[in-house]
């Protein structure tokens, strides 16, 4: 028998193959009803409540909505979108475009402050110490306050009745009461509030990405004389590149939606509209105005932001890790 | 040996007075809630005169006090168990069994993170509304039954295990329901504690959509209770502080008891990114 011969499947084999390849496919079509059937629930509530009612926003914010009947009753084009951007004749000018602005300002304000607190904690809490775990149980504790009771709490601390700030508000100089009815000093307070909050929460991350960092890398940094700072430069710091990262776009989406915070300590647009963050003004139109096309307009606007900043987070997560 | 220990006197008090920093916020409200009805609340409280009956007090002044506090248990724990529930099934099928279109379900799942809760919120405001869901717990819940990140943590989990166990678990006879129920629910128990903590302590901290979708104060929950509380007459600084505590109180204690799965939830929601 050639060889030739033995490449050659027989009858038999290309029967069996078949066979095969049929089963195969017969096996994947009937593992494809019961995995249907696992994910239904899933399925099911995901359309219902986060993709059908994401499409209905882009929907509606083509049209004027109906305040009684939730209906779409003319349609308007691009016209909210134009608005938001002040785009042609707006009777509403850039308090839309300000908003943005704000909210970049705001975010600005939080999240380096709450990377730089983050990580100065988690070194502390490196320390190899008896009880440290109670230390890092303290400074784990804001991820269990809620925004509501943590405003709640600051607002009682910012209220001039109390009058911790009021020696703040002489030294800049300013007249109001409280330096949350200053529109020099308002964002900035909620923007404290804020960083206390998520204190906790990237902590705990930053703690996580500092454990991960291999010992031997410390070991050889002492070995070649390296100091205190000099270790923290050359490896603390690029090995904790991927949690750095993920903590600044997880402290960014979340200022891109605050609400509770400004609604609880502010509860309006603010002196002088210093405090519309989006989201804010996005309720306002939506609760406040019932403008629900316009609202949904905006909602659309903040989808694309995140999902700019997700995508640019991928692209960057890319390189931080084949650094 | 004496420099060694001074540095460690010296990390401890560094550890300490970072502590009374970061806990300062906490510190300052338990204080006003002891200093009684004063419109000029002090840093510290009078230790002579302490008002120990302000917890007592509050329930007294806010008789929905108690019912906020089980709405949020009912909400945050019936949640959590659908979460858990609904996620455990899902994720099943994407981690271990072959069917086509697995890669588009996969991919549905994951894309449904995408989309930021506040974008949704005026179309589910509005289909909630229709149903008259307004005012109930259904409406408080059944929107977050279903989660791609409960999903997306639980699938990571099973591929964990060995692919051998399933094929032998196949070769002896035991179906796909039962391998779920016998096999992967209690190999996967860490996992899914990790998932409950996390998803009801964000069920629990809920503000917005609450905010929205309740009227009627007895079907407020915590948050929105204790806020709602804030602006009336007879919330004075210690009671406003002491009903504050209160809420707060089962989350802190949650942290106190299972820290472990605690950490393990937040930094599992680090690998999503």
């Amino acid at each position: 028998m050639g060889s030739a011969e033995w490449e050659q499947p027989t009858l038999q084999e290309r029967r069996r193959e078949l066979r095969g390849r049929i089963g195969r496919f017969q096996r994947h079509w009937m593992d494809f009803g019961p995995a249907l059937l696992y994910m239904l629930p899933a399925l099911a509530l995901i359309a219902a409540f986060t993709y059908i009612p994401f499409l209905r926003a882009i929907y509606l914010s083509f049209f004027v909505v109906n305040r009684n009947t939730f209906q779409p009753s003319h349609f308007m084009g691009l016209t909210y979108y134009l608005r938001v951007l002040n785009i042609g004749d707006s009777p509403f000018g850039d308090i839309y475009l300000r908003s943005l602005l704000t909210t970049a300002v705001f975010t600005l304000m939080v999240v380096p402050l709450s990377i730089v607190a983050a990580v100065g904690l988690a070194l502390l809490a490196q320390a190899k110490l008896r009880k440290i775990g109670i230390f890092r149980t303290i400074f784990t504790m804001t991820v269990t306050i809620s925004i509501a009771s943590a405003s709640v709490i600051w607002s009682l601390i910012y209220s001039p009745n109390v009058g911790l700030f009021r020696g703040l508000l002489g030294v800049l100089h300013l007249n109001s009461t409280s330096i949350l009815t200053d529109s020099h000093t308002a964002l900035a307070a909620v923007a404290l509030t804020t960083i206390w909050t998520s204190l906790g929460f990237n902590f705990v991350i930053a703690l996580a990405g500092l454990q991960t960092i291999p010992k031997d890398l410390y070991e050889s940094a002492m070995i070649d004389g390296a100091g205190h700072w000099r270790t923290f430069r050359r490896v603390t710091v690029p090995m904790l590149g991927p949690t750095l990262l993920f903590l600044l776009v997880i402290a960014t989406i979340a200022c891109l939606q605050a609400f509770t915070q400004f609604k609880v300590l502010i509860d309006s647009v603010g002196p002088d509209r210093s405090t519309a963050v989006f989201v804010y003004t996005i309720f306002d139109a939506f609760w406040m105005q019932n403008d629900y096309g316009f609202a949904s307009a905006m909602s659309v606007v903040l989808f694309l932001v995140v999902l700019g900043l997700t995508i640019s987070q991928l692209r960057l997560d890319r390189k931080v890790h084949y650094q | 040996m004496r420099h060694a220990q001074r540095a460690k006197a010296g990390l401890y008090a560094l550890l300490t007075l970072v502590s009374l920093a970061v806990l300062f916020p906490l510190l300052f409200s338990l204080s006003i809630s002891f200093q009684g009805d004063t419109v000029a609340p002090r840093l510290l409280p009078d230790l002579g005169k302490l008002d120990l009956g302000v917890f007592g007090d509050v329930f007294r002044k806010e008789h929905n006090l108690p019912r906020w506090i089980l709405n949020s248990f009912v909400v945050a724990a019936l949640v959590t168990a659908g979460q858990v529930v609904i996620s455990a099934l899902a994720a099943y099928p994407l981690a271990l069994l072959r069917f086509p279109g697995r890669t588009f379900f996969f991919f549905l799942f994951l894309g449904s993170l995408m989309i930021p809760w506040e974008s949704t919120v005026i179309p589910n405001y509005l289909a909630i509304a229709s149903l008259h869901w307004k005012d109930s717990y259904q409406g408080l819940i059944v929107p977050f039954l279903a989660s791609g990140f409960g999903i997306f943590l639980l699938r990571q989990s099973y591929r964990t295990l060995p692919k051998e166990l399933y094929e032998a678990a196949a070769l002896e006879g035991c179906g796909r329901t039962r391998y779920l129920f016998t096999f992967l629910f209690p190999l996967s128990r860490p996992a899914l504690a990790t998932l409950a903590i996390y998803c009801f302590l964000s069920t629990w901290n809920q503000y917005y959509w609450p905010l929205l979708i309740i009227d009627n104060p007895v079907w407020r929950t915590g948050q929105v209770g204790i806020t709602a509380f804030r602006s009336t007459e007879i919330a004075s600084f210690n009671l406003q502080m002491a009903a504050n505590l209160v809420v707060m109180a089962p989350t802190i204690a949650l942290l106190i008891v299972g820290q472990k799965q605690f950490v393990r939830g937040l930094t599992a929601g680090a690998l999503k990114g």
